[in-house]
């Protein structure tokens, strides 16, 4: 399957290739000079048509003379009365001209100007010559729509490697999401859940604990509050979340599996923030400049007040979480701005008791960023940055993990000619782990899982570098080279990792994209949490061969479409979920053993492995688990997670994804996500369907401005049944039953002046309550699905901004 | 202990079903509460020490020293047998507990305990690893100490050298210690 698909993958390029091929190469000579595009100086809001009605966009295909004014602004498509009026009010306009060696020249640009649906007053009586077109339920006219800047410069390219891309202000029309774009990611095409509401993913076939998070290139341990609840991070401070399912760009390594990045903010210089409040948590966030605007400070963060709710619910169990965010900057010169960005979450799980509060959960995390940053001309950015952070989480019986991080890293951007762009980094990071194990002794098997998390100091360095060429107008090519250094508890391992993307344009609104690339990573945990990473290097890297290939079409109007075919060779995983071969709960008919004595117990067993199975080998002395508690006594259970942890298998995954997305903030938005795949795992000269490959999961939302500032979107999620263990009494069967749940959100919005609004907002998850098959349970009378749930989060909130 | 249910409630934000009443206070623990709780102490040491040496081990004689969690040290030796098929151990076993110390904390007031146990204490019976196996023990020692705390909120608790005779069928521990009468479901 690599060979083929890497075949299929070269015969589309050349085709494509040759399908744009020019009929005069490009002339050797010396380099292109660099250009700089034209900047806009002049207020890019455009009123909003009275009469109109809904949300439009308009690309302008607008001149740009050498002063700087616009010569010509010519809509591509006939849409009115949005065309006319974006092109007149860009006629008025003023550039920064484009600029070829630093010499002002004339410049063709695309621009893109979105109209969005003013939103109409409560207060009527405040604005008198409103209320007719208020009344008959039409738009009122806009003056100027608010933030964010409606004006794009076309030509910003998504990098072949991403497979989609999600702004904050989409993010917050996605049923079911809570308006949290790390919790958005579950949408998208590749993204294979592990059950219904839980945001920890399988990635074309690679595991939870093979995703890498990073925020503004920070890798963080964790993105959720006690692994199931709201992002750590405010979704007020991400401008978007980006989701790089395989053959990632060279600035990210380490992880074998797919790369989650959130991208921040940029600061402004004017006083802003958010708020929501919600049943079970409150947030904030507000940014204010200083210094006349050459400084600026962020705060934000998010408390849960759920452990006043379970005090008065459930006295004995307590729960906790809340997480920061710090920002500040300071331009020391034109060129350069220095900033420190810290920030950090805490959860936690408890049981109260007479006299203390038991931990039965407890992770946090820190991160303090130093950065200063540097322009060199108008050619190339540079970043230094040094990180130190703190990474801990607690169990039960006062057993605890704690990394104490510290991390520096270059990162230089620079355009060498109009058609390549270079960027290359280094960065060092120092793992110091200690782990504490408490003061109750271990069974064998945990034992065993113990000995892979050792107090040690880890140390990794990598550097790369790729280089942005258009070889022609139709043909980028991105070509990288990753290298990493691990050091781990007297192991030491390297990984070379090239990259490669192309973006081969067909036409305007048609481009091939592909993406192959080879990453690794240490050995990892089931699933991310914070200071839980093995330790010793223990089997060596995994590795993982990643390759795609998808066509983007764009339909105009706001909507693209994606096709993507890919293929994904893993290699060493360390995938304890995966290696686990689904078993029954219980006993089938027919299975209980009758050569052995059995107690009256009055009801059946409730231990599978007792179905004819001895309780341990025999020839030995089994575990004394009288009374339970544990106190040392080992299971079967026990021993099959610590073999499944200790082995590594070899893995395969291939399939085809679709993306059709309609801007979610135009008046009729949504889209449609449909992954078809497959995931295998080899292990012990045996090929399996991966424990929780799903063949077909399917996203399709639709979000629609009912007029009057009520936005309302539903998003039905279906996805294939997870297989299903050897069942006797069907032996047909593979897979457990399919699930499909519907989410539903509502929004009335107030706009209370130019820049404060405020919006109340309903949502549901999982509001057609269903259940979710898990497994398979017997007993002597039959066998049928495990359901758990239904999982379902209603959420009431008060959402507000200034 | 509801983990599980602060689990689901926090995945679905849904406050119902997982209520209950104010923790009601402690009932005071007298002598026949702590001393259940100190049997039960060294009952579960035992199983400890039992644990950590012998389990997995070859049928046969055994004699294997292991550190206690806490401090001090525990030997075993003796004979064990296994049906692996019915799932039952038999044992005749001694545990010398040399300062043997080892604590445990939990939600029920009764079952928390701190304790330093020194001793010679023999144990002989059938441990059952499976159901469908019946736990059948005898323990006995001429003289345990027991020195420490019972209970939440904890309750000192010394017994320089105590007579222990105790029995285990099923999950009920019941004899004497110090030739009061004591018992506690494991």
């Amino acid at each position: 399957m690599p060979a083929s698909l890497a075949l299929l993958v070269a015969a589309l390029l050349f085709l494509a290739w040759e399908a744009r091929a020019q009929p005069a190469a490009t002339p050797a000579g010396p380099p292109a000079p660099a250009i700089v595009p034209p900047k806009l100086l002049s207020d890019p809001n455009v009123a909003y048509p009275e009469g109109a009605t809904g949300d439009a966009t308009v690309i302008l295909v607008v001149v740009v003379s050498a002063r700087g004014s616009v010569e010509s602004a010519t809509p591509e498509q006939e849409n009115e009365p949005f065309s006319s009026r974006a092109a007149a009010a860009a006629l008025g306009w003023r550039f920064e001209p484009a600029r070829r060696d630093d010499k002002p020249i004339a410049a063709k640009i695309r621009l893109e100007v979105r109209f969005r649906a003013p939103v109409v007053t409560e207060q009527a009586p405040a604005q008198p010559e409103a209320p007719a077109a208020a009344r008959a339920g039409a738009p009122v006219p806009a003056s100027k729509p608010p933030a964010p800047l409606e004006i794009l410069v076309v030509g910003e390219r998504a990098e072949p490697s991403r497979s989609a891309t999600l702004s904050r202000a989409e993010v917050r029309q996605i049923p079911g999401t809570f308006g949290d774009p790390f919790r958005a990611i579950e949408t998208l095409p590749g993204v294979t859940p592990i059950v219904s509401g839980l945001p920890f993913f399988f990635i074309r076939g690679a595991p939870p604990g093979n995703a890498g998070y990073f925020l503004d290139g920070i890798r963080v341990p964790l993105l959720f509050h006690v692994g199931v609840g709201p992002s750590v991070v405010h979704p007020g401070l991400m401008a978007r979340v980006d989701l790089y399912p395989g053959g990632y760009p060279a600035r990210y390594g380490r992880f074998a599996g797919g790369i989650i990045a959130g991208e921040t903010v940029e600061p402004e210089d004017e006083l802003h923030g958010e708020y929501n409040l919600r049943l079970f948590d409150a947030g904030a966030l507000a940014e204010a400049p200083f210094a006349d605007g050459r400084g600026t400070v962020l705060a934000g963060g998010r408390y849960s007040y759920t452990a006043l709710l379970l005090t008065l619910l459930s006295p004995d169990t307590t729960l906790e979480y809340w997480d920061y965010q710090l920002r500040a900057t300071y331009d020391v010169g034109a060129d350069d701005r220095l900033g420190v960005f810290a920030f950090g979450s805490y959860d936690f799980l408890g049981q109260r008791t007479q006299t203390e509060t038991l931990t039965l959960f407890a992770t946090e995390f820190h991160r303090v960023d130093l950065r200063y940053d540097h322009h060199v001309g108008e050619r190339g950015k540079i970043r230094t940055a040094v990180m130190l952070g703190l990474d801990r989480s607690a169990l039960q019986q006062d057993r605890s993990v704690r990394n104490r991080i510290a991390g520096l890293r270059n990162e230089i951007e620079y355009r060498l000619s109009r058609d390549a762009l270079v960027r290359a980094g280094t960065d060092l990071e120092l793992d110091t782990y200690d782990v504490v194990l408490g003061t109750d002794a271990l069974s064998p098997s945990a034992a065993r899982v113990a000995e892979f998390f050792p107090s040690r100091t880890d140390l990794a360095f990598g550097a790369r570098a790729d280089m942005v060429v258009n070889v022609d107008p139709a043909l980028e090519i991105t070509p990288g080279l990753r290298i990493d250094f691990y050091s781990s508890d007297g192991a030491a391992a390297a990984a070379v990792e090239p990259r490669l993307g192309t973006r081969t344009t067909l036409s305007e609104r048609v481009a091939l994209l592909s993406a192959l690339g080879i990453a690794h990573q240490p050995p990892s945990f089931v699933v991310p949490v914070p200071g839980l990473q093995p330790g010793g290097l223990a089997g060596g890297l995994q590795r993982a061969i990643q390759e795609s290939m998808g066509v983007e079409v764009d339909l105009g109007d706001a909507t693209t479409v994606t096709g993507t075919v890919f293929h994904n060779a893993f290699f060493d995983m360390s995938d304890p979920l995966g290696a686990v071969v689904p078993q029954i709960n219980g006993c089938p008919p027919g299975a209980f053993p009758t050569d052995t004595i059995g107690g009256d117990r009055g009801t059946q067993p409730d231990n599978p492995t007792l179905c004819g199975v001895p309780r341990f080998p025999p020839g030995t002395i089994g575990p004394d688990r009288s009374g339970g508690g544990g106190q040392g006594a080992d299971s079967r259970g026990g021993e099959r997670a610590a073999n499944a942890f200790e082995v590594r298998t070899l893995g395969e995954a291939y399939g085809l994804e679709l993306f059709l997305k309609r801007r979610l903030t135009s008046k009729l938005g949504g889209f449609v996500s449909y992954t078809l795949s497959r995931s295998l795992r080899s292990f012990q000269n045996r090929k399996y369907v991966a424990t929780f490959d799903r063949t077909h999961v399917a996203n399709a939302a639709i979000a629609y401005n009912l007029g009057r500032n009520w936005r309302a979107g539903t998003r039905a999620v279906f996805y294939t049944g997870l297989p299903k263990a050897p069942d006797p009494t069907d032996p047909s069967a593979t897979r457990l039953p399919p699930f499909f749940r519907l989410d539903l959100r509502l929004e009335k919005r107030w706009q209370l002046s130019k820049k404060v609004w405020i919006s109340a907002v309903a949502e549901w998850m999982n509001a057609t309550l269903a259940k979710e098959a898990v497994s398979t349970t017997c007993t002597l009378a039959g066998c049928e699905a495990q359901t758990i749930g239904p999982v379902t989060i209603p959420s009431l909130g008060l959402e507000g901004g200034f | 202990m509801k983990p599980g249910c602060a689990l689901l409630m926090l995945s679905t934000w849904l406050v119902i079903g997982c209520g209950g009443p104010d923790p009601e206070p402690s009932p005071p623990c007298e002598r026949k509460c702590q001393d259940a709780t100190a049997l039960r102490a060294l009952r579960e040491i035992m199983k400890l020490v039992f644990n950590l040496t012998l389990q997995g081990n070859a049928v046969g004689p055994q004699d294997e020293t292991t550190p206690c969690p806490m401090g001090g040290s525990a030997r075993v030796f003796g004979q064990a047998t296994s049906n692996a098929v019915q799932g039952a151990i038999e044992v005749d076993l001694t545990y010398e507990l040399t300062e043997c110390a080892y604590l445990q904390r939990d939600d029920e007031p009764p079952e928390n305990y701190n304790m330093t146990i020194a001793g010679t204490v023999l144990q002989q019976g059938t441990i059952a690893v499976q159901p469908s196996a019946t736990m059948a023990l005898n323990m006995s020692s001429e003289a345990v100490s027991f020195v420490g705390t019972v209970y939440d909120p904890p309750i000192g608790f010394e017994e320089p050298a105590c007579a222990v005779r105790m029995g285990q069928s099923g999950n009920q521990l019941s004899g004497t210690i110090c030739d009061r009468e004591a018992g506690t479901d494991l």
